[in-house]
């Protein structure tokens, strides 16, 4: 089973002085795959990256690559290449040079060297661009340049840093169906950090979630957008319409809650269990999961009545902005393309509604959730 | 503003030709027309009092008499030493001063790199030799250790003058290194290792051609400053010092022979044109893009 695993990092730790950039963290990635690491900035993900590639020594933890231990290892020694976040291209020389760059260091033959080269260039699509300066590419073509620099080495692992984090949007759309392309043809293990969860989604097979220096979850994209583990999860992974509140009761699994501003919803316990009356809760819900209608529903789990406050055109990514009738609070729904709601205005009433299964319920943090879930387990 | 704005274009010219004049009355008054006298005045020779004849006299000179083109070889060789071994000392500090420290010690760093210049090239030179004079400082402390029988004379030879000449020039070698090397992205020596790079060919190959044109104008700037460096060879390197500087001070001076003095100085331009031509062909770059930076 460990052959099939091509970097595992366990109880990984660094400090800052007193401050905990990363904390605790652990995984393993099988060969061949795609592993996103998201998380708002300052989270630590670039320093998890730079002690994989080794410009930082961890605290403690382990970090093996196929089973050898990287630790003391210094960063042009391990079978891992990086992808910087501003790419790092050498300006003073041509594209060909760049990329055999790596070669040259392994003492390759220049004849040898001068095919990787070409064949490198031919597999990220620019087989024309060899002579070229750097400073004569455009923003797509550097961000493959990079990526080919690294992979003619055939590294074990490729590590990417936000590399399209300097892309215009139209452009960034394009390069992750090719980032993904170019890392199904290369059959390369990629570890991509960003803190666009779209970025992530799109491209990876899995995905860890960090947030202040720790792992919440780690799953596939769906598992993290239909199953968050974590209340974090829930905000940070796609959009979610949030509540606080209290339980009031319990049927089954479907816990019932009450927002300090009196609405009543019911959803499904399933990361925090027994949850009982009085104990504070966060509650979730996508605006997609949310069923909008011009009538009442009959006997919906969940229902809201409001009056459209705003529209937010984004073509089929539309929201619609709904004050709700009794306390006020707004929250997002996904406006349906239907003619019946295409022409929706501000001010129309519309009745809202959702299932107890497609809210997500997390014990409040402030509660500190994993103590109080080892206390009800030892209980 | 009312006067220019009828005609945007020609009130730029204008306020381009004021803000010109004075540096271009500068460069014709003190520069350029000096040098065409000068240059006049080495193409002549004397016949008697007063009377002259167009010669190139005074040009064969130089060429002919070997104590003249060997003082002016001499000249350009410690030159270029002292341009090469400023460029070693200054790199490292210039590395320093942009890469590693940060904030606060910045400033203050580069702020002793000026230091030397707070006080005048003379006094500074003098200070030069108290500490290295037969009964100076050093040589005092020397014995006081037992490291040394008697006085040790430090002054009046070529590595003394060569070391004054760095002291001289370091500032003009940091400033541009570092900043060219503040313009490099930290990331690039990283890639460079990442890559499988060791700390020598990164320099080698990636630091080094980035730092380039701080490299060559630096260079050219303490390559010139020493060539036509008078005081701190003559104080310190003494009578037989041969800097090329001191033959043109003898000829205008001493021998009162404008003529030789003039032809000396139109050949020292020549020639250290000619070097730093040289220079920049070698090491394949440009003056303007050098100097542009
Ligand atoms: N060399 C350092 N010394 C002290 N603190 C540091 C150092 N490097 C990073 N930190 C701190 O560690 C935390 C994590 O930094 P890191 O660069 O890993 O964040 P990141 O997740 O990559 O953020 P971003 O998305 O903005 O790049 C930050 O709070 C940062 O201030
Ligand atoms: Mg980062």
């Amino acid at each position: 089973m460990t052959s099939d695993i091509d970097l595992s990092c366990t109880d990984l730790n660094k400090n800052f002085g007193s401050y905990q950039a990363v904390d605790n963290v652990s995984f393993q990635i099988p060969r061949g795959s795609f592993f996103s690491i998201l998380g708002p900035s300052g989270c630590g993900k670039t320093t998890l990256l730079r002690m994989i590639a080794g410009f930082l020594e961890p605290e403690s933890g382990g970090i093996t690559i196929k089973g050898d231990s990287m630790l003391g290892i210094p960063p042009n020694k391990r079978p891992v290449n990086m992808v910087f976040q501003h790419l790092a291209l050498f300006p003073m020389m041509s594209v060909a040079d760049n990329i055999g760059y790596g070669l040259r260091r392994r003492k390759m033959k220049a004849s040898e060297i001068k095919k990787k080269v070409a064949d490198a260039l031919e597999r990220v699509g620019l087989p024309d661009v060899g002579d070229r300066a750097i400073s004569q590419l455009s923003g797509g073509q550097k961000q493959r340049i990079a990526i080919a620099r690294c992979l003619v080495l055939e590294p074990d692992v490729l590590l990417l840093d936000e590399p399209l984090g300097a892309l215009d949007l139209k452009l960034r759309e394009h390069m992750k169906v090719e980032l993904k392309k170019l890392q199904q043809a290369f059959g390369t293990t990629f570890i991509y950090i960003t803190h666009d969860q779209s970025e992530a989604m799109v491209m990876s097979d899995q995905v860890a979630v960090m947030n202040n220096g720790r792992f919440e979850q780690v799953g596939t994209p769906q598992e993290l957008y239909y199953q968050p583990d974590t209340p974090f999860v829930a905000g940070f992974v796609g959009e979610s319409n949030h509540f606080s509140g209290q339980v009031v009761g319990r049927n089954g699994d479907v816990v019932e809650v009450k927002t300090a501003s009196g609405q009543v919803f019911h959803s499904i316990e399933r990361i925090d269990t027994n949850l009982a009356a009085g104990d504070e809760v966060e509650l979730f819900v996508r605006p997609e999961m949310i069923h909008l209608s011009f009538e009442p529903e009959n006997k919906p789990e969940n229902a809201l009545e409001g009056e459209v406050a705003n529209i937010l055109f984004d073509g089929g990514n539309s929201r619609l902005l709904i004050r709700e009738a009794t306390t006020g609070a707004e929250l997002q729904v996904v406006q349906p393309q239907t003619t019946q709601f295409r022409d929706v205005k501000a001010g129309d009433r519309l009745y809202l509604s959702w299932a107890a299964s497609q809210s997500h319920i997390f014990r409040a943090r402030g509660q500190s959730q994993t103590p109080a879930l080892m206390q009800t387990v030892e209980e | 503003m009312n006067a220019f704005s009828s005609s945007k274009a020609s009130g730029k010219k204008l306020a381009l030709f004021l803000l010109l004049t004075p540096f271009a009355l500068h460069l014709f008054f003190l520069i350029l027309l000096p040098h065409l006298e000068i240059l006049n005045i080495s193409l002549r020779e004397r016949v008697s009092y007063g009377i002259y004849k167009f010669s190139l006299m005074n040009y064969e000179a130089f060429f002919t008499e070997p104590l003249y083109w060997r003082t002016f070889l001499r000249t350009a060789v410690m030159s270029i030493l002292t341009t090469a071994i400023t460029l070693i000392v200054a790199f490292p500090v210039a590395w320093y001063i942009a890469k590693v420290v940060r904030g606060r010690t910045k400033g203050l760093l580069f702020l002793a790199c000026l230091i030397p210049f707070w006080v005048s090239e003379l006094v500074r030179t003098y200070g030069w030799m108290i500490l290295l004079r037969e009964t100076g400082v050093i040589s005092n402390l020397l014995q006081w250790a037992g490291l040394a029988v008697g006085p040790v004379e430090m002054l009046y030879n070529d590595a003394t003058v060569m070391l004054g000449l760095v002291y001289t020039s370091m500032l003009f070698m940091v400033v541009p290194l570092v900043s060219t090397l503040d313009g490099m992205d930290d990331s690039l020596v990283e890639a460079a290792y990442d890559l499988g790079g060791n700390g020598w060919n990164a320099l080698r190959e990636v630091v080094i051609p980035y730092a380039m044109p701080g490299i060559v104008s630096g260079c050219i700037v303490v390559f010139m400053l020493s060539l036509g460096n008078y005081l701190t060879p003559i104080l310190l390197g003494g009578k037989d010092s041969l800097w090329f500087t001191d033959q043109i001070f003898t000829q205008f001076i001493t021998r009162f022979n404008w003529e030789q003095g003039a032809a000396f100085g139109v050949l020292l331009l020549i020639l250290s044109s000619l070097i730093v031509w040289l220079g920049l062909k070698l090491s394949r770059q440009s003056f303007s893009e050098t100097m542009g930076r």
